[in-house]
């Protein structure tokens, strides 16, 4: 738990307890008034003592609008990597645990799989179903599942051939118990790790789809929207990319710091 | 007596910084002459590995840091202070002054690079030979260290070749531009028994010719009693004891030499008594209490014809497209209350007819008959019921254990599974259990990292020992243990068969610990069984090539038994794998006494 | 050669399996081409006779069979938006992101070896900081941000790169290297760093090798421990990370050719998902995950020329 001490540990983990506070809490204090009014006298105004972050095209307060995006990111993120996990793990248990054909026919098909980049995928199955809030999470949901569902069968292959899974084998442990003593309690450090590490990319990927139109959609507040928003007036307002830009940075460097923090007290196998 | 080549002078060794600050060597002293071998020998984190890194100085490259003493190297131009050189001085007398052989052959060598590239750089840095004098010169230096084919070595890759060979090379490397002190640090730890004694007459032979000074480093006092001229004893970062090697053996001074002597089981020192017997260890006041043979031996588990393969699958549809002959037509019979040891170098099929006899590998054909059931005949519902009368004890202490289960847990597994016991029953059992195997109560609600090597094999065995089973397979069981904590778990395997009754199938690559333990021996090659018989048939009168070989091979605890004057040279053991239209003949024996079973050759 | 021949089979089964997948992610639409081409407003009775004439009433897997057919074939349909060939389309704008990419690789592997392996020498201490911070912050940023980031300090503040459109090397190549440079860069930036975090890790491991050691007890310097007897075992590992993140960069370009309008294979599936362009989008996410697959590929063929244990058995 040391690792948790270091500055890297400090600031990644305050990061994420700041985002998440301030996704859950956010649209609570914020009156939906504040981050929707225009001020047509204030648009496209810098920062100043009355927009702290300056204002978009509409006149609409940044600060507030970036606030409410952080539960857009947060909410498809947590649930897409949610999803990920669902069908994730018992696939990769199953694979990798029983092995044989199951496991030739299940991998051979993730191997393919990932052939499709992820962001391809998530677009594509979002152009398709038609891009909304729900479609969002299921689109990266499925994206990241093959990518999960190889490491969690790598993680329950690796303990599957542990000589503590053949002496409770010997000892007569059926298969079920197998897996819930055995396998899921030694694969759950990777999995924490991963998830993290795929939540962050998961923010990256929403803000890519919204920022594309394929995701999020109007008049919900998302960090990618605001980007892409703020294209056709780079030259007189850089603000209105910085802002929601940078908000996406923070939150995914806080999680990539958390994750490798994590990694490090949780897998002392790998040095990251 | 000579000068000496190097002198360690009030050598400290600290790892870390601040706080954390380790000390790893506290202050040790000692020297060596040209043309001797001094064995610096201790368990481990006594710091003998750290004191041949600091003459290298290769110890900074772990973080460690010397902290005080002298390091006089003799060099033809007059004395150095290996503590104070500067980083210019150091790569010259690295691998030119002193060369050093590592433990592991298989990851010594750069597995991207050729045999010739890595034994001709040094030569070119150190001696400025050109390329095809330097290729001459390793072409010569594979030839010294007796390595088949040397031409061909040259332009192969480490991956091509087997561990003894790579431990050749890696000597061949260390010795490339005649150094005049050889560090060897555990230099045959790593091999089996046959190789071992190879490179332990090699490192002799090398010795002897060139007239350098060799330090060997190693935990094993065998190989102490086989090679050392003189002996350094370390504990816990200092020197506790120096004397040339027949005092020593003969004559310890320390306590600590003494209790690591006396667990160190000795090939022959058990001829001519009836029983296994526990080894007699300091500060035990007991006297060690010799097994009673049975009167009428029953019969346990029968094996007959076992046979195991493993598929070999390739191509893009893992078609199968050949076999490992893991285990070949084995049979024998383990008597209640015995111990039948399968003995044999690695890849002889020891673990995997272990292994089958559990069915945690799948046999292909033959019958494991246990009180009378065959287990490869049962269904998987009766399989499990059948396990409860026989449990397995695993090599690695690290890795038999579940990390993230209380040890009371792991022990009350078995006990839950089949329903024996629950409740406030369960518990208390658990604690007996503990008890049984020597473990403090304070233990039970502890996770596995908290423990040592040797206590968790003591979870292990208290596990194994939870469903009161009849057989118990022990598998390598004490091969990681520290020698010390080896005779301790020995011990205590033996009080449990005198008390219980249980039967024991033994898997070891140790013909010492072997003749400890044993009433019955089986020698194992090349998945077949070679010969088979009581321990003293095995030990004092062995019949099969194969089992002369192996008793040649393994080193004595005694230096009044050397065996390292010649050369030695075996025969390298043949790959186990076949196509699918391979059909192996059937094991024949000829019998040469009551029980005492040879394989009858190209039967 | 039964190698080859394997692998071969093995290319052949899993760009059969990739046809599969994107032939049953694109028809999980919820409407259909016919619909796409004459309009949701359309009369019903020509609609249906549209779908009739397409073939779209057909089971999915006749429907499946026609397609790939034509891929084999061929014809690869006309684009809906483009009312152009697809084929055609597809192999022009291929070549113009082929040029980012591999622009992209070369710019993030230059730098993140060195940076990597510097890094791993001096793991704990301030050099590492340094560079492991740095590396991290990089693969935090996401692509359109150093896009944007670039675009107002190279293109609008300096003025020195051109911040949008395409030039085929063909036409002009310096023109078309300076009109790729920016999108190159704005892929290769988040690459880099996380390049230089795999060569950091893969060295770090490395240098705690016993051949490490035994190559410093020959008395090497320092450097040729590193940087040869290293090295050469971190390049093969390193390679695979940088083949395995061509997908990464197929994914990416999506979004940086729509930033940076530069008209590749990104800006050109970009504008099919838009369109709904079913039989374009199908094309694309074909060749793309083709590319990725063969790719990747080809760094395990090259990996058996670096790796001596594995060469072709």
């Amino acid at each position: 738990m040391r690792g948790f001490l270091t500055p890297k540990g400090l600031i990644g983990a305050a990061i994420v307890i700041i985002v998440l506070a301030i996704a859950v809490f956010a649209p609570l204090i914020i009156p939906d008034k504040l981050a929707t009014a225009m001020d047509m006298r204030a648009r496209l105004s810098g920062p100043t003592l009355a927009h702290p972050f300056g204002t978009d095209q509409l006149g609409r307060d940044l600060f507030y609008r970036v606030m409410l995006g952080a539960r857009t990111s947060v909410l498809i993120a947590g649930s897409a990597v949610l999803m990920s996990i669902v069908i994730g793990l018992p696939l990769g248990i199953v694979s990798g645990y029983y092995g044989g054909v199951i496991d030739n026919v299940l991998m051979r098909l993730v191997d393919t799989l990932l052939s499709f980049p992820a962001l391809l995928l998530a677009l594509t199955i979002s152009a398709v179903l038609g891009p909304n809030l729900t479609n969002t999470i299921i689109a990266i949901g499925i994206a990241f599942t093959p990518f999960l569902a190889r490491i969690i069968r790598g993680e329950a292959l690796r303990v599957a051939q542990m000589p503590y899974v053949e002496a409770a084998r010997a000892a007569g442990t059926t298969d079920a118990m197998m897996i819930v003593r055995h396998i899921l309690p030694n694969i759950m450090p990777a999995i924490i790790v991963q998830g993290t590490i795929s939540l962050a990319f998961a923010i990256l990927a929403e803000a890519g789809l919204s920022f594309l139109g394929l995701g999020t959609q109007p008049p919900d507040a998302s960090w990618g929207l605001m980007i892409q928003a703020s294209r056709d007036y780079l030259d007189v307002a850089p603000w209105t990319a910085l802002v929601p830009g940078a908000a996406v940075a923070l939150t995914v460097l806080g999680l990539n710091m958390f994750g490798d923090v994590l990694r490090d007290v949780l897998d002392p196998r790998t040095t990251s | 007596m000579t000068d000496p080549i190097v002198t360690l002078d009030r050598l400290r060794v600290t790892f870390g910084a601040g706080d954390a600050t380790v000390t790893a060597v506290k202050d040790v002293s000692f020297s060596i002459a040209p043309g001797e071998t001094v064995c610096v020998v201790g368990e481990s984190g006594s710091g003998k590995s750290v004191t041949s890194l600091s003459l290298m100085r290769l110890v900074e490259f772990g973080g460690g840091s010397i902290v005080d003493g002298r390091l006089t190297l003799m060099r033809p131009d007059g004395a150095v202070d290996l503590a104070q050189a500067d980083t210019a001085t150091m790569r010259g007398i690295r691998g030119h002054d002193i060369g050093m052989i590592f433990q592991e052959p298989m990851t010594s060598l750069n597995p991207v690079f050729t045999i010739e590239r890595q034994l001709t750089d040094g030569l070119r840095l150190h001696l400025g030979l050109s390329a095809a004098a330097a290729r001459d010169r390793a072409l010569a230096l594979l030839k010294e260290v007796r390595i088949p084919e040397p031409e061909r070595r040259l332009k192969q890759y480490p991956h091509e070749l087997s561990g003894g060979m790579r431990q050749r090379v890696v000597i061949a490397i260390a010795m490339a531009c005649a150094p005049r002190l050889l560090i060897a640090d555990e230099p045959t730890t790593a091999l089996d028994v046959t190789i071992q004694a190879e490179i332990l007459a090699l490192i002799n032979r090398l010795k002897r010719e060139k007239g350098m000074a060799v330090m060997f480093i190693t935990h094993d006092m065998a190989v102490v009693a086989q090679i050392a001229d003189r002996v350094v004893v370390m504990y816990r970062g200092d020197v506790v004891e120096e004397g040339p090697v027949a005092d020593i053996f003969a004559n310890p001074k320390a306590d600590y030499t003494k209790a690591l002597l006396a667990a160190v089981p000795r090939l022959g020192e058990m001829r001519g008594k009836p029983a296994p017997e526990p080894l007699r260890l300091v500060g035990d006041d007991r006297a060690p209490q010799p097994l009673t043979p049975a009167a009428n031996p029953e019969p346990l588990l029968e094996v007959n014809h076992l046979t195991t393969y493993f598929p070999v699958r390739g191509g893009p549809l893992r078609r199968h497209i050949a076999n490992i002959h893991a285990v070949e037509d084995v049979s024998f019979t383990l008597n209640k209350g015995e111990t039948l040891s399968l003995v044999g170098e690695s890849g002889c099929g020891k673990s995997s007819c272990g292994r089958s006899i559990l069915r945690l590998v799948e046999p292909a054909s033959g019958s494991v008959i246990l009180d009378r059931k065959d287990v490869l005949d049962q269904n998987p519902r009766d399989l499990r019921r059948l396990r409860r009368d026989m449990q397995m004890i695993f090599q690695d202490p690290f890795a038999s254990l579940n990390p993230y289960m209380r040890l009371s847990a792991q022990v009350a597994e078995p006990l839950r599974n089949f329903g024996l016991a629950a409740g406030s029953e369960l518990t208390d059992r658990v604690a007996a259990l503990f008890d049984r195997v020597d473990l403090p109560r304070s233990y039970l609600r502890r996770f596995p990292h908290e423990l040592s090597g040797g206590q968790r094999q003591r979870v292990a065995i208290a596990r194994a020992l939870a469903v009161n089973p009849k057989l118990i397979i022990a598998d390598e069981a004490v091969s990681a243990l520290d020698v010390s904590v080896q005779a301790q778990v020995l011990n205590l395997m033996m009080e449990l068969q005198a008390d219980l009754g249980l039967s024991f199938l033994f898997i070891s690559h140790d013909m010492a610990v072997v003749e400890r333990v044993s009433h019955h021996v089986a020698v194992m090659y090349l998945g077949r069984i070679v010969e088979i018989g009581p321990r003293a048939a095995i030990f004092e009168n062995p019949q099969h090539a194969y089992t002369r070989t192996l008793l040649r091979a393994v080193p004595i605890a005694d230096p009044g038994t050397r065996k390292l004057d010649s050369d030695l040279s075996f025969t390298p053991i043949p790959s186990p794998m076949h196509d699918l239209t391979y059909r192996p003949a059937p094991s024949t024996y000829d019998t040469v006494a009551p029980g005492h079973l040879v394989l009858r050759e190209n039967a | 050669m039964a190698y080859l021949i394997n692998r071969l089979l093995s290319v052949a089964l899993t760009l059969f399996l990739i046809s599969v997948i994107t032939f049953a992610v694109t028809n999980i639409l919820p409407g259909d081409v016919a619909m796409m081409i004459m309009g949701t407003q359309s009369n019903p009775e020509a609609l249906a006779g549209l779908r009739e004439s397409l073939g779209l009433n057909d089971p999915q897997i006749v429907q499946y069979g026609r397609w790939i057919g034509g891929i084999l074939t061929g014809d690869w349909g006309t684009s809906l938006v483009f009312k152009e060939p697809i084929g055609p389309l597809i192999a022009q704008k291929v070549t113009a992101s082929a040029l980012i990419v591999v622009m992209s690789m070369t710019i993030a592997l230059v730098c993140a070896i060195p940076l990597g392996v510097w890094a791993a020498v001096h793991r704990d201490r301030w050099q590492d900081g340094t560079a492991s911070t740095a590396a991290l912050i990089g693969v935090s940023l996401p692509d359109f941000f150093w896009g944007i980031m670039l675009i107002l300090l190279f293109a609008r503040g300096l003025g020195w790169l051109p911040s949008s459109g395409f030039v085929h090397p063909a036409d002009d190549f310096t023109l078309a290297v300076r009109h790729a440079f920016l999108p190159s860069l704005a892929l290769g930036l988040g690459l880099m760093a996380h390049l230089t975090r795999m060569t950091r890790a893969t060295m770090t491991g490395i240098l705690g090798q016993e051949f490490i050691r035994v190559a410093r007890a020959k008395g090497l310097s320092e450097r040729t421990v590193v940087w040869r007897y290293g090295l050469a075992n971190a390049i093969g590992p390193v390679l695979t990370v940088a083949g395995l993140q061509v997908g990464y960069l197929f994914g990416s370009i999506i979004v940086v050719e729509s930033l940076f309008n530069y008209t590749g294979m990104g800006w050109l599936t970009y504008q099919a998902l838009l369109n709904r362009d079913i039989p374009l989008i199908q094309g694309s996410v074909f060749v793309i995950a083709a590319v990725v697959m063969l790719a990747n590929l080809a760094v395990d063929l090259l990996y058996t020329l670096i790796d001596p244990r594995i060469r072709l058995a």
